[in-house]
Protein backbone atom coordinates (compact mmCIF):
# COMPACT_ATOMS: atom_id res chain seq x y z
CA UNK A 1 0.00 0.00 0.00
CA UNK A 2 2.66 2.51 1.11
CA UNK A 3 6.21 1.71 0.17
CA UNK A 4 9.34 3.83 0.56
CA UNK A 5 12.52 2.59 -1.09
CA UNK A 6 15.80 4.09 0.03
CA UNK A 7 14.20 7.52 0.46
CA UNK A 8 16.32 10.54 1.30
CA UNK A 9 14.89 14.00 1.90
CA UNK A 10 17.08 17.04 2.27
CA UNK A 11 15.52 20.48 2.69
CA UNK A 12 17.46 23.28 1.07
CA UNK A 13 20.32 24.33 3.36
CA UNK A 14 19.64 21.61 5.96
CA UNK A 15 21.05 18.25 6.79
CA UNK A 16 19.07 15.21 5.68
CA UNK A 17 15.65 15.06 7.34
CA UNK A 18 15.29 11.48 6.15
CA UNK A 19 18.17 9.35 4.98
CA UNK A 20 18.06 6.08 3.07
CA UNK A 21 14.74 5.13 4.60
CA UNK A 22 13.05 1.84 3.67
CA UNK A 23 9.54 1.25 4.89
CA UNK A 24 6.48 -0.73 3.87
CA UNK A 25 3.02 -0.35 5.31
CA UNK A 26 0.57 -3.01 4.22
CA UNK A 27 -2.97 -2.41 3.12
CA UNK A 28 -5.27 -2.29 6.13
CA UNK A 29 -2.40 -1.89 8.55
CA UNK A 30 -2.30 0.65 11.36
CA UNK A 31 1.06 2.05 12.43
CA UNK A 32 2.42 4.80 14.66
CA UNK A 33 5.40 6.97 13.84
CA UNK A 34 7.34 8.10 16.84
CA UNK A 35 10.71 9.51 17.72
CA UNK A 36 12.26 12.68 19.09
CA UNK A 37 11.57 16.10 17.73
CA UNK A 38 13.28 16.64 14.40
CA UNK A 39 13.45 12.90 13.69
CA UNK A 40 11.57 13.34 10.42
CA UNK A 41 8.05 12.15 11.31
CA UNK A 42 6.25 15.07 9.70
CA UNK A 43 8.58 14.90 6.73
CA UNK A 44 7.68 11.26 6.15
CA UNK A 45 3.95 12.03 6.19
CA UNK A 46 4.48 14.97 3.84
CA UNK A 47 6.29 12.76 1.35
CA UNK A 48 3.41 10.28 1.36
CA UNK A 49 0.85 13.06 0.81
CA UNK A 50 3.04 14.52 -1.97
CA UNK A 51 3.39 17.77 -0.06
CA UNK A 52 7.14 17.37 -0.38
CA UNK A 53 9.11 15.42 -2.94
CA UNK A 54 12.00 13.11 -2.03
CA UNK A 55 15.55 14.11 -2.86
CA UNK A 56 16.43 10.49 -3.68
CA UNK A 57 14.65 7.15 -3.65
CA UNK A 58 11.20 5.99 -4.72
CA UNK A 59 7.75 6.17 -3.15
CA UNK A 60 4.87 3.92 -4.14
CA UNK A 61 1.23 4.26 -3.11
CA UNK A 62 -0.95 1.35 -4.17
CA UNK A 63 1.91 0.25 -6.42
CA UNK A 64 1.80 3.59 -8.21
CA UNK A 65 5.08 5.44 -8.27
CA UNK A 66 4.42 8.93 -6.94
CA UNK A 67 8.07 9.95 -6.63
CA UNK A 68 7.94 12.52 -9.41
CA UNK A 69 4.19 13.00 -9.58
CA UNK A 70 3.27 16.08 -11.66
CA UNK A 71 1.25 18.79 -9.90
CA UNK A 72 -1.85 18.18 -11.97
CA UNK A 73 -2.08 14.58 -10.75
CA UNK A 74 -1.72 15.42 -7.07
CA UNK A 75 -5.42 16.23 -6.43
CA UNK A 76 -6.48 12.74 -7.57
CA UNK A 77 -3.85 11.16 -5.29
CA UNK A 78 -4.99 13.16 -2.30
CA UNK A 79 -8.61 12.21 -2.80
CA UNK A 80 -7.60 8.67 -1.89
CA UNK A 81 -6.23 9.92 1.41
CA UNK A 82 -7.48 11.62 4.49
CA UNK A 83 -5.12 13.93 6.32
CA UNK A 84 -5.48 15.12 9.93
CA UNK A 85 -3.29 17.86 11.33
CA UNK A 86 -2.38 18.96 14.80
CA UNK A 87 -3.97 22.35 14.22
CA UNK A 88 -7.16 21.18 12.62
CA UNK A 89 -7.05 23.56 9.65
CA UNK A 90 -10.78 24.18 9.46
CA UNK A 91 -12.22 26.88 7.21
CA UNK A 92 -13.65 29.54 9.47
CA UNK A 93 -16.04 31.16 7.02
CA UNK A 94 -18.36 28.14 6.90
CA UNK A 95 -20.10 25.87 9.35
CA UNK A 96 -19.18 22.36 10.47
CA UNK A 97 -21.31 20.65 7.87
CA UNK A 98 -19.76 22.62 5.01
CA UNK A 99 -16.26 21.96 6.34
CA UNK A 100 -16.83 18.25 6.49
CA UNK A 101 -18.55 18.08 3.11
CA UNK A 102 -15.66 19.80 1.30
CA UNK A 103 -13.92 16.60 0.10
CA UNK A 104 -17.21 15.32 -1.31
CA UNK A 105 -17.96 18.62 -3.03
CA UNK A 106 -14.51 18.55 -4.59
CA UNK A 107 -15.08 15.01 -5.86
CA UNK A 108 -18.48 15.98 -7.30
CA UNK A 109 -20.91 13.89 -5.28
CA UNK A 110 -24.68 14.26 -5.49
CA UNK A 111 -26.22 16.35 -2.72
CA UNK A 112 -28.16 13.42 -1.24
CA UNK A 113 -24.96 11.39 -0.94
CA UNK A 114 -23.16 14.36 0.56
CA UNK A 115 -25.85 14.82 3.19
CA UNK A 116 -25.83 11.13 4.03
CA UNK A 117 -22.05 10.77 4.19
CA UNK A 118 -21.47 13.97 6.17
CA UNK A 119 -24.05 12.96 8.77
CA UNK A 120 -22.50 9.50 9.00
CA UNK A 121 -19.02 11.00 9.52
CA UNK A 122 -20.28 13.51 12.08
CA UNK A 123 -22.13 10.74 13.87
CA UNK A 124 -18.90 8.75 14.02
CA UNK A 125 -17.09 11.60 15.81
CA UNK A 126 -20.18 12.31 17.91
CA UNK A 127 -20.84 15.79 16.59
CA UNK A 128 -24.13 15.27 14.80
CA UNK A 129 -25.82 17.99 16.84
CA UNK A 130 -23.14 20.57 15.97
CA UNK A 131 -23.39 20.43 12.20
CA UNK A 132 -24.61 24.00 11.73
CA UNK A 133 -22.21 25.61 14.18
CA UNK A 134 -19.22 27.66 13.13
CA UNK A 135 -15.84 26.05 13.91
CA UNK A 136 -14.74 29.01 16.00
CA UNK A 137 -17.49 28.31 18.53
CA UNK A 138 -16.32 24.74 19.17
CA UNK A 139 -13.84 23.50 21.76
CA UNK A 140 -10.35 22.32 20.72
CA UNK A 141 -11.31 18.68 20.95
CA UNK A 142 -14.49 19.25 18.98
CA UNK A 143 -12.59 21.08 16.27
CA UNK A 144 -10.11 18.22 16.09
CA UNK A 145 -12.99 15.79 15.67
CA UNK A 146 -14.46 17.92 12.88
CA UNK A 147 -11.04 17.69 11.20
CA UNK A 148 -11.13 13.91 11.55
CA UNK A 149 -14.67 13.73 10.17
CA UNK A 150 -13.50 15.73 7.17
CA UNK A 151 -10.56 13.37 6.70
CA UNK A 152 -12.75 10.26 6.61
CA UNK A 153 -15.98 11.52 5.05
CA UNK A 154 -14.99 10.32 1.57
CA UNK A 155 -13.91 6.88 2.87
CA UNK A 156 -10.25 7.21 1.98
CA UNK A 157 -8.10 4.13 1.67
CA UNK A 158 -5.29 5.81 3.61
CA UNK A 159 -5.55 7.99 6.69
CA UNK A 160 -2.53 10.09 7.69
CA UNK A 161 -2.40 12.04 10.95
CA UNK A 162 0.34 14.30 12.29
CA UNK A 163 0.12 14.69 16.07
CA UNK A 164 -3.67 14.47 16.05
CA UNK A 165 -3.81 14.57 19.85
CA UNK A 166 -1.03 17.12 20.26
CA UNK A 167 -2.89 19.53 22.50
CA UNK A 168 -5.74 17.49 23.90
CA UNK A 169 -6.18 16.09 27.39
CA UNK A 170 -5.38 12.37 27.94
CA UNK A 171 -8.98 11.21 28.01
CA UNK A 172 -9.86 12.97 24.77
CA UNK A 173 -6.61 11.74 23.20
CA UNK A 174 -7.53 8.17 24.01
CA UNK A 175 -10.96 8.69 22.46
CA UNK A 176 -9.49 10.04 19.30
CA UNK A 177 -6.96 7.23 18.98
CA UNK A 178 -9.83 4.81 19.45
CA UNK A 179 -11.59 6.53 16.56
CA UNK A 180 -8.58 5.93 14.32
CA UNK A 181 -8.49 2.36 15.48
CA UNK A 182 -12.16 2.01 14.52
CA UNK A 183 -11.45 3.27 11.04
CA UNK A 184 -8.62 0.77 10.78
CA UNK A 185 -11.11 -1.92 11.81
CA UNK A 186 -13.09 -1.31 8.65
CA UNK A 187 -10.02 -1.63 6.45
CA UNK A 188 -8.48 1.83 6.29
CA UNK A 189 -4.69 1.98 6.28
CA UNK A 190 -3.75 4.33 9.11
CA UNK A 191 -0.42 6.05 9.80
CA UNK A 192 -0.16 8.39 12.79
CA UNK A 193 2.78 10.45 13.99
CA UNK A 194 2.65 10.85 17.75
CA UNK A 195 4.81 11.56 20.78
CA UNK A 196 2.38 10.02 23.18
CA UNK A 197 4.11 6.68 23.85
CA UNK A 198 1.84 5.60 26.70
CA UNK A 199 -1.21 6.07 24.59
CA UNK A 200 0.05 4.37 21.44
CA UNK A 201 1.44 1.41 23.30
CA UNK A 202 -1.96 0.67 24.74
CA UNK A 203 -3.37 0.28 21.25
CA UNK A 204 -0.94 -2.54 20.50
CA UNK A 205 -0.20 -1.65 16.93
CA UNK A 206 3.00 -1.45 14.97
CA UNK A 207 5.33 1.33 16.15
CA UNK A 208 7.90 2.83 13.79
CA UNK A 209 10.65 4.68 15.62
CA UNK A 210 12.62 7.33 13.77
CA UNK A 211 15.77 9.09 14.85
CA UNK A 212 17.79 11.53 12.77
CA UNK A 213 15.91 10.55 9.67
CA UNK A 214 16.51 6.84 10.07
CA UNK A 215 14.26 4.03 11.10
CA UNK A 216 15.82 2.57 14.22
CA UNK A 217 13.07 0.16 15.05
CA UNK A 218 9.83 -1.04 13.57
CA UNK A 219 7.72 -3.82 14.98
CA UNK A 220 4.42 -4.80 16.38
CA UNK A 221 4.39 -4.49 20.11
CA UNK A 222 1.97 -6.53 22.12
CA UNK A 223 2.55 -5.12 25.58
CA UNK A 224 4.30 -2.46 27.58
CA UNK A 225 6.69 -4.98 29.05
CA UNK A 226 7.73 -6.07 25.63
CA UNK A 227 8.39 -2.45 24.70
CA UNK A 228 10.60 -1.99 27.69
CA UNK A 229 12.51 -5.17 26.84
CA UNK A 230 13.20 -3.81 23.37
CA UNK A 231 14.58 -0.63 24.80
CA UNK B 1 -10.40 -13.52 16.16
CA UNK B 2 -13.22 -11.26 15.10
CA UNK B 3 -13.64 -10.92 11.41
CA UNK B 4 -13.14 -7.32 10.30
CA UNK B 5 -16.03 -5.80 8.39
CA UNK B 6 -14.41 -3.87 5.58
CA UNK B 7 -16.04 -0.65 4.50
CA UNK B 8 -17.14 -0.39 0.92
CA UNK B 9 -14.93 2.16 -0.79
CA UNK B 10 -16.95 5.15 -1.92
CA UNK B 11 -17.47 4.82 -5.64
CA UNK B 12 -16.50 7.76 -7.78
CA UNK B 13 -19.76 9.42 -8.87
CA UNK B 14 -20.73 8.81 -12.49
CA UNK B 15 -20.37 11.45 -15.17
CA UNK B 16 -23.97 12.66 -14.95
CA UNK B 17 -23.78 13.08 -11.19
CA UNK B 18 -20.44 14.81 -11.47
CA UNK B 19 -21.82 17.17 -14.10
CA UNK B 20 -24.82 18.04 -11.96
CA UNK B 21 -22.52 18.54 -9.00
CA UNK B 22 -20.39 20.78 -11.21
CA UNK B 23 -23.35 23.00 -12.11
CA UNK B 24 -24.50 23.01 -8.49
CA UNK B 25 -21.03 23.99 -7.36
CA UNK B 26 -20.95 26.88 -9.84
CA UNK B 27 -24.26 28.19 -8.51
CA UNK B 28 -23.17 27.76 -4.93
CA UNK B 29 -19.88 29.54 -5.55
CA UNK B 30 -21.74 32.32 -7.37
CA UNK B 31 -23.81 32.99 -4.26
CA UNK B 32 -20.90 32.35 -1.92
CA UNK B 33 -18.73 34.96 -3.60
CA UNK B 34 -21.59 37.47 -3.48
CA UNK B 35 -21.91 36.74 0.23
CA UNK B 36 -18.19 37.38 0.58
CA UNK B 37 -18.62 40.90 -0.83
CA UNK B 38 -21.51 41.42 1.56
CA UNK B 39 -19.43 40.34 4.54
CA UNK B 40 -16.73 42.95 3.85
CA UNK B 41 -19.06 45.83 2.98
CA UNK B 42 -16.60 48.68 3.33
CA UNK B 43 -13.88 47.22 1.13
CA UNK B 44 -16.46 46.04 -1.39
CA UNK B 45 -18.14 49.42 -1.66
CA UNK B 46 -14.78 51.15 -2.11
CA UNK B 47 -13.82 48.80 -4.91
CA UNK B 48 -17.24 49.05 -6.56
CA UNK B 49 -17.16 52.85 -6.42
CA UNK B 50 -13.71 52.95 -7.97
CA UNK B 51 -14.90 50.71 -10.79
CA UNK B 52 -18.09 52.71 -11.23
CA UNK B 53 -16.37 56.09 -11.40
CA UNK B 54 -13.71 54.79 -13.79
CA UNK B 55 -16.41 53.48 -16.13
CA UNK B 56 -18.93 56.30 -15.71
CA UNK B 57 -16.51 59.05 -16.73
CA UNK B 58 -15.73 57.87 -20.27
CA UNK B 59 -19.34 56.74 -20.73
CA UNK B 60 -20.66 60.21 -19.88
CA UNK B 61 -18.19 61.80 -22.26
CA UNK B 62 -19.13 59.32 -24.95
CA UNK B 63 -22.84 59.98 -24.60
CA UNK B 64 -22.29 63.74 -24.66
CA UNK B 65 -20.19 63.41 -27.80
CA UNK B 66 -22.94 61.32 -29.36
CA UNK B 67 -25.37 64.11 -28.61
CA UNK B 68 -23.05 66.67 -30.14
CA UNK B 69 -22.79 64.59 -33.29
CA UNK B 70 -26.55 64.32 -33.44
CA UNK B 71 -26.82 68.10 -33.42
CA UNK B 72 -24.23 68.55 -36.16
CA UNK B 73 -25.96 65.87 -38.21
CA UNK B 74 -29.13 67.95 -38.07
CA UNK B 75 -27.20 70.87 -39.44
CA UNK B 76 -25.53 68.78 -42.03
CA UNK B 77 -28.30 69.23 -44.61
CA UNK B 78 -28.26 73.00 -44.19
CA UNK B 79 -25.13 73.52 -46.32
CA UNK B 80 -26.15 77.08 -47.00
CA UNK B 81 -23.98 79.87 -48.38
CA UNK B 82 -24.37 83.34 -46.96
CA UNK B 83 -23.32 86.35 -49.04
CA UNK B 84 -22.67 89.63 -47.28
CA UNK B 85 -22.98 92.49 -49.76
CA UNK B 86 -21.25 95.85 -49.68
CA UNK B 87 -23.15 98.20 -47.38
CA UNK B 88 -24.07 100.75 -49.98
CA UNK B 89 -25.44 98.37 -52.59
CA UNK B 90 -28.68 99.63 -54.18
CA UNK B 91 -31.89 97.64 -54.53
CA UNK B 92 -31.40 97.47 -58.27
CA UNK B 93 -27.90 96.12 -57.99
CA UNK B 94 -29.07 93.56 -55.49
CA UNK B 95 -31.80 92.42 -57.85
CA UNK B 96 -29.26 91.88 -60.60
CA UNK B 97 -27.00 89.92 -58.26
CA UNK B 98 -29.93 87.75 -57.22
CA UNK B 99 -30.78 87.10 -60.85
CA UNK B 100 -27.21 86.12 -61.66
CA UNK B 101 -27.15 83.68 -58.79
CA UNK B 102 -30.51 82.16 -59.60
CA UNK B 103 -29.24 81.39 -63.09
CA UNK B 104 -26.60 79.08 -61.71
CA UNK B 105 -27.72 75.49 -62.22
CA UNK B 106 -26.35 74.49 -58.83
CA UNK B 107 -28.56 76.90 -56.94
CA UNK B 108 -31.92 75.87 -55.60
CA UNK B 109 -33.09 78.99 -53.81
CA UNK B 110 -32.00 82.58 -53.34
CA UNK B 111 -33.34 84.61 -50.42
CA UNK B 112 -32.57 88.28 -49.96
CA UNK B 113 -32.48 89.49 -46.37
CA UNK B 114 -32.48 93.32 -46.22
CA UNK B 115 -30.18 94.84 -43.61
CA UNK B 116 -33.04 96.14 -41.40
CA UNK B 117 -34.76 92.78 -41.34
CA UNK B 118 -31.48 91.08 -40.48
CA UNK B 119 -31.06 93.56 -37.65
CA UNK B 120 -34.56 92.94 -36.27
CA UNK B 121 -34.01 89.25 -36.47
CA UNK B 122 -30.75 89.56 -34.63
CA UNK B 123 -32.28 91.80 -31.95
CA UNK B 124 -34.93 89.21 -31.23
CA UNK B 125 -32.69 86.22 -31.20
CA UNK B 126 -29.67 87.56 -29.41
CA UNK B 127 -31.31 89.32 -26.50
CA UNK B 128 -29.07 92.35 -27.11
CA UNK B 129 -32.10 94.33 -28.33
CA UNK B 130 -31.75 97.27 -25.95
CA UNK B 131 -28.08 97.62 -26.62
CA UNK B 132 -28.54 97.68 -30.38
CA UNK B 133 -31.37 100.24 -30.04
CA UNK B 134 -28.78 102.85 -29.19
CA UNK B 135 -26.82 102.45 -32.41
CA UNK B 136 -27.17 105.29 -34.92
CA UNK B 137 -26.58 103.08 -37.99
CA UNK B 138 -27.42 99.55 -38.84
CA UNK B 139 -24.12 97.67 -38.54
CA UNK B 140 -25.37 94.70 -40.53
CA UNK B 141 -24.87 94.48 -44.32
CA UNK B 142 -27.60 93.35 -46.70
CA UNK B 143 -27.45 89.59 -47.00
CA UNK B 144 -28.31 86.95 -49.57
CA UNK B 145 -28.75 83.38 -48.45
CA UNK B 146 -28.15 80.79 -51.15
CA UNK B 147 -29.34 77.22 -50.84
CA UNK B 148 -27.53 74.94 -53.30
CA UNK B 149 -29.29 72.01 -54.95
CA UNK B 150 -28.76 68.81 -53.03
CA UNK B 151 -26.24 67.38 -55.45
CA UNK B 152 -24.05 70.49 -55.05
CA UNK B 153 -23.97 70.41 -51.26
CA UNK B 154 -20.96 68.19 -50.96
CA UNK B 155 -17.26 68.58 -51.53
CA UNK B 156 -15.75 70.34 -54.54
CA UNK B 157 -18.96 71.47 -56.23
CA UNK B 158 -19.81 73.45 -53.14
CA UNK B 159 -16.39 75.07 -53.04
CA UNK B 160 -16.59 75.91 -56.78
CA UNK B 161 -19.99 77.44 -56.22
CA UNK B 162 -18.64 79.47 -53.34
CA UNK B 163 -15.71 80.68 -55.45
CA UNK B 164 -17.95 81.71 -58.33
CA UNK B 165 -20.25 83.60 -55.93
CA UNK B 166 -17.24 85.32 -54.40
CA UNK B 167 -16.34 86.75 -57.81
CA UNK B 168 -19.71 88.47 -58.29
CA UNK B 169 -19.82 92.28 -58.11
CA UNK B 170 -20.95 93.88 -54.80
CA UNK B 171 -20.26 90.73 -52.85
CA UNK B 172 -18.13 91.54 -49.87
CA UNK B 173 -17.84 88.24 -48.07
CA UNK B 174 -19.00 84.68 -48.62
CA UNK B 175 -19.54 82.37 -45.73
CA UNK B 176 -19.90 78.66 -46.27
CA UNK B 177 -21.73 77.04 -43.36
CA UNK B 178 -19.93 73.85 -44.25
CA UNK B 179 -16.61 75.22 -43.15
CA UNK B 180 -17.24 75.44 -39.48
CA UNK B 181 -19.30 72.28 -39.68
CA UNK B 182 -16.29 70.46 -41.03
CA UNK B 183 -14.11 71.98 -38.37
CA UNK B 184 -16.61 70.86 -35.79
CA UNK B 185 -16.49 67.36 -37.22
CA UNK B 186 -12.72 67.35 -37.14
CA UNK B 187 -12.80 68.53 -33.54
CA UNK B 188 -15.34 65.90 -32.64
CA UNK B 189 -13.05 63.30 -34.16
CA UNK B 190 -10.25 64.51 -31.90
CA UNK B 191 -12.59 64.45 -28.92
CA UNK B 192 -13.69 60.96 -29.91
CA UNK B 193 -10.10 59.72 -29.98
CA UNK B 194 -9.39 61.41 -26.67
CA UNK B 195 -12.42 59.80 -25.06
CA UNK B 196 -11.33 56.48 -26.47
CA UNK B 197 -7.85 56.90 -24.99
CA UNK B 198 -9.29 57.96 -21.63
CA UNK B 199 -11.63 54.98 -21.81
CA UNK B 200 -8.76 52.58 -22.44
CA UNK B 201 -6.74 54.00 -19.56
CA UNK B 202 -9.69 53.84 -17.17
CA UNK B 203 -10.55 50.32 -18.30
CA UNK B 204 -6.98 49.43 -17.47
CA UNK B 205 -7.42 50.95 -14.03
CA UNK B 206 -10.57 48.84 -13.54
CA UNK B 207 -8.46 45.77 -14.35
CA UNK B 208 -5.95 46.87 -11.74
CA UNK B 209 -8.57 47.65 -9.10
CA UNK B 210 -10.30 44.30 -9.52
CA UNK B 211 -6.99 42.46 -9.84
CA UNK B 212 -5.64 44.06 -6.70
CA UNK B 213 -8.75 43.35 -4.68
CA UNK B 214 -8.76 39.68 -5.78
CA UNK B 215 -5.03 39.40 -5.14
CA UNK B 216 -5.53 40.63 -1.57
CA UNK B 217 -8.36 38.16 -1.12
CA UNK B 218 -6.08 35.34 -2.29
CA UNK B 219 -3.33 36.42 0.12
CA UNK B 220 -5.84 36.51 2.99
CA UNK B 221 -7.01 33.04 2.12
CA UNK B 222 -3.62 31.48 1.60
CA UNK B 223 -4.11 29.05 4.51
CA UNK B 224 -7.52 28.13 3.29
CA UNK B 225 -6.19 27.48 -0.20
CA UNK B 226 -3.44 25.25 1.18
CA UNK B 227 -5.93 23.23 3.20
CA UNK B 228 -8.28 22.85 0.27
CA UNK B 229 -5.40 21.65 -1.86
CA UNK B 230 -4.48 19.15 0.81
CA UNK B 231 -8.00 17.76 0.62
CA UNK B 232 -7.53 17.17 -3.09
CA UNK B 233 -9.03 20.27 -4.68
CA UNK B 234 -7.87 21.09 -8.19
CA UNK B 235 -6.59 24.55 -9.04
CA UNK B 236 -9.72 25.08 -11.07
CA UNK B 237 -11.95 24.37 -8.08
CA UNK B 238 -10.00 26.84 -5.97
CA UNK B 239 -9.92 29.45 -8.69
CA UNK B 240 -13.69 29.47 -9.14
CA UNK B 241 -14.79 31.65 -6.18
CA UNK B 242 -12.15 34.25 -7.06
CA UNK B 243 -13.25 34.42 -10.68
CA UNK B 244 -16.85 34.76 -9.57
CA UNK B 245 -15.71 37.49 -7.20
CA UNK B 246 -14.38 39.36 -10.25
CA UNK B 247 -17.65 38.73 -12.05
CA UNK B 248 -19.64 40.30 -9.22
CA UNK B 249 -17.28 43.28 -9.05
CA UNK B 250 -17.80 43.75 -12.79
CA UNK B 251 -21.56 43.33 -12.72
CA UNK B 252 -22.24 45.48 -9.66
CA UNK B 253 -19.61 48.05 -10.65
CA UNK B 254 -21.18 48.27 -14.12
CA UNK B 255 -24.70 48.77 -12.74
CA UNK B 256 -23.39 51.43 -10.37
CA UNK B 257 -21.55 53.12 -13.26
CA UNK B 258 -24.74 53.19 -15.30
CA UNK B 259 -26.56 54.72 -12.36
CA UNK B 260 -23.91 57.43 -12.11
CA UNK B 261 -24.16 58.13 -15.84
CA UNK B 262 -27.93 58.57 -15.62
CA UNK B 263 -27.64 60.80 -12.59
CA UNK B 264 -25.06 63.04 -14.30
CA UNK B 265 -26.93 63.23 -17.61
CA UNK B 266 -30.31 63.84 -16.01
CA UNK B 267 -28.60 66.52 -13.95
CA UNK B 268 -27.44 68.43 -17.03
CA UNK B 269 -30.50 67.72 -19.12
CA UNK B 270 -32.52 70.62 -17.75
CA UNK B 271 -29.79 73.24 -18.27
CA UNK B 272 -29.15 72.06 -21.85
CA UNK B 273 -32.87 72.22 -22.52
CA UNK B 274 -32.84 75.85 -21.41
CA UNK B 275 -29.78 76.54 -23.53
CA UNK B 276 -31.14 75.04 -26.76
CA UNK B 277 -34.55 76.63 -26.30
CA UNK B 278 -32.76 79.94 -26.80
CA UNK B 279 -31.78 78.71 -30.26
CA UNK B 280 -35.26 77.52 -31.22
CA UNK B 281 -33.88 74.05 -31.66
CA UNK B 282 -35.88 70.92 -31.03
CA UNK B 283 -32.76 69.20 -29.77
CA UNK B 284 -33.21 66.94 -26.76
CA UNK B 285 -30.32 65.49 -24.74
CA UNK B 286 -30.28 61.77 -25.40
CA UNK B 287 -29.67 59.37 -22.51
CA UNK B 288 -27.81 56.09 -23.17
CA UNK B 289 -29.95 53.65 -25.13
CA UNK B 290 -30.83 50.21 -23.79
CA UNK B 291 -28.19 48.69 -26.03
CA UNK B 292 -25.53 51.13 -24.83
CA UNK B 293 -26.45 50.47 -21.20
CA UNK B 294 -26.22 46.74 -21.75
CA UNK B 295 -22.86 47.13 -23.50
CA UNK B 296 -21.54 49.11 -20.55
CA UNK B 297 -22.53 46.39 -18.10
CA UNK B 298 -21.21 43.60 -20.31
CA UNK B 299 -17.92 45.43 -20.77
CA UNK B 300 -17.73 45.89 -17.02
CA UNK B 301 -18.35 42.19 -16.41
CA UNK B 302 -15.65 41.29 -18.92
CA UNK B 303 -13.21 43.68 -17.24
CA UNK B 304 -14.04 42.18 -13.83
CA UNK B 305 -13.51 38.65 -15.08
CA UNK B 306 -10.31 39.55 -16.89
CA UNK B 307 -8.97 41.44 -13.87
CA UNK B 308 -9.62 38.54 -11.52
CA UNK B 309 -8.27 36.07 -14.04
CA UNK B 310 -5.04 38.04 -14.28
CA UNK B 311 -4.78 38.05 -10.49
CA UNK B 312 -5.66 34.38 -10.10
CA UNK B 313 -3.66 33.05 -13.01
CA UNK B 314 -0.55 31.23 -11.77
CA UNK B 315 -0.90 32.69 -8.27
CA UNK B 316 -3.15 29.80 -7.20
CA UNK B 317 -0.88 27.13 -8.63
CA UNK B 318 2.07 28.69 -6.84
CA UNK B 319 0.40 28.25 -3.45
CA UNK B 320 1.23 24.76 -2.23
CA UNK B 321 0.67 23.25 1.21
CA UNK B 322 3.79 22.90 3.33
N1 LIG C 1 10.26 23.14 5.46
C1 LIG C 1 11.47 22.83 5.99
N2 LIG C 1 12.56 23.49 5.59
C2 LIG C 1 13.77 23.19 6.09
N3 LIG C 1 13.98 22.25 7.00
C3 LIG C 1 12.94 21.55 7.45
C4 LIG C 1 11.62 21.81 6.97
N4 LIG C 1 10.77 20.96 7.59
C5 LIG C 1 11.52 20.22 8.41
N5 LIG C 1 12.81 20.56 8.34
C6 LIG C 1 13.91 19.92 9.07
O1 LIG C 1 13.84 18.54 8.84
C7 LIG C 1 14.07 17.83 10.04
C8 LIG C 1 12.90 16.91 10.33
O2 LIG C 1 11.76 17.70 10.59
P1 LIG C 1 10.33 17.09 10.87
O3 LIG C 1 9.35 18.22 10.92
O4 LIG C 1 10.05 16.03 9.89
O5 LIG C 1 10.52 16.49 12.31
P2 LIG C 1 9.45 15.83 13.27
O6 LIG C 1 9.91 14.46 13.56
O7 LIG C 1 8.09 16.01 12.71
O8 LIG C 1 9.61 16.72 14.56
P3 LIG C 1 8.48 17.18 15.61
O9 LIG C 1 8.25 16.04 16.51
O10 LIG C 1 9.12 18.33 16.34
O11 LIG C 1 7.27 17.58 14.84
C9 LIG C 1 14.29 18.87 11.12
O12 LIG C 1 15.69 18.97 11.32
C10 LIG C 1 13.75 20.13 10.54
O13 LIG C 1 14.52 21.23 10.97
MG1 LIG D 1 6.34 17.10 13.23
Amino acid sequence: MIELQNVTKRYPGNREALSHLNLTIEQGEMAFLTGPSGAGKSTLLKLIAAIEKPTRGQIFINRKNITRIPNRKIPALRRHMGVVFQDHHLLHDRNVFDNVSLPLQIAGFAQVDINRRVRAALDKVDLLDKESMMPITLSGGEQQRVGIARAVVHKPAILLADEPTGNLDPELSAEIMQLFSDFNQVGVTVLIASHDLDLIMRLQKRIIRLRDGQCIDSQSIQSAQEYEVIN
Amino acid sequence: MAKTRHQQPLKRPNLKTRFRAYVRDHLRVLLFSLGKLYRTPFASIMTLLMIAVALALPTCLYVLLNNLQNVTNQWDDAGQITLFLDSGTSEKQIKSVKQQIANNENVEQVVYVPADIALNDFKQRSGFGDLLEGLPDNPLPPTIVVTPVNSAKKGNTLYELRNSLQKLAHVDQVQLDMQWLQRLQAISKIIQRTIFAIGVMLALSVLLVVGNSIRLDIENRRDEIEVTKLIGATDRFIRRPFLYGGLWFGLLGGVLALLLVFIVLLGIRQPTQELVSLYNSNFKLMLPSFKQSLSLILASILLGLLGSWLAVNRRISKIQPS
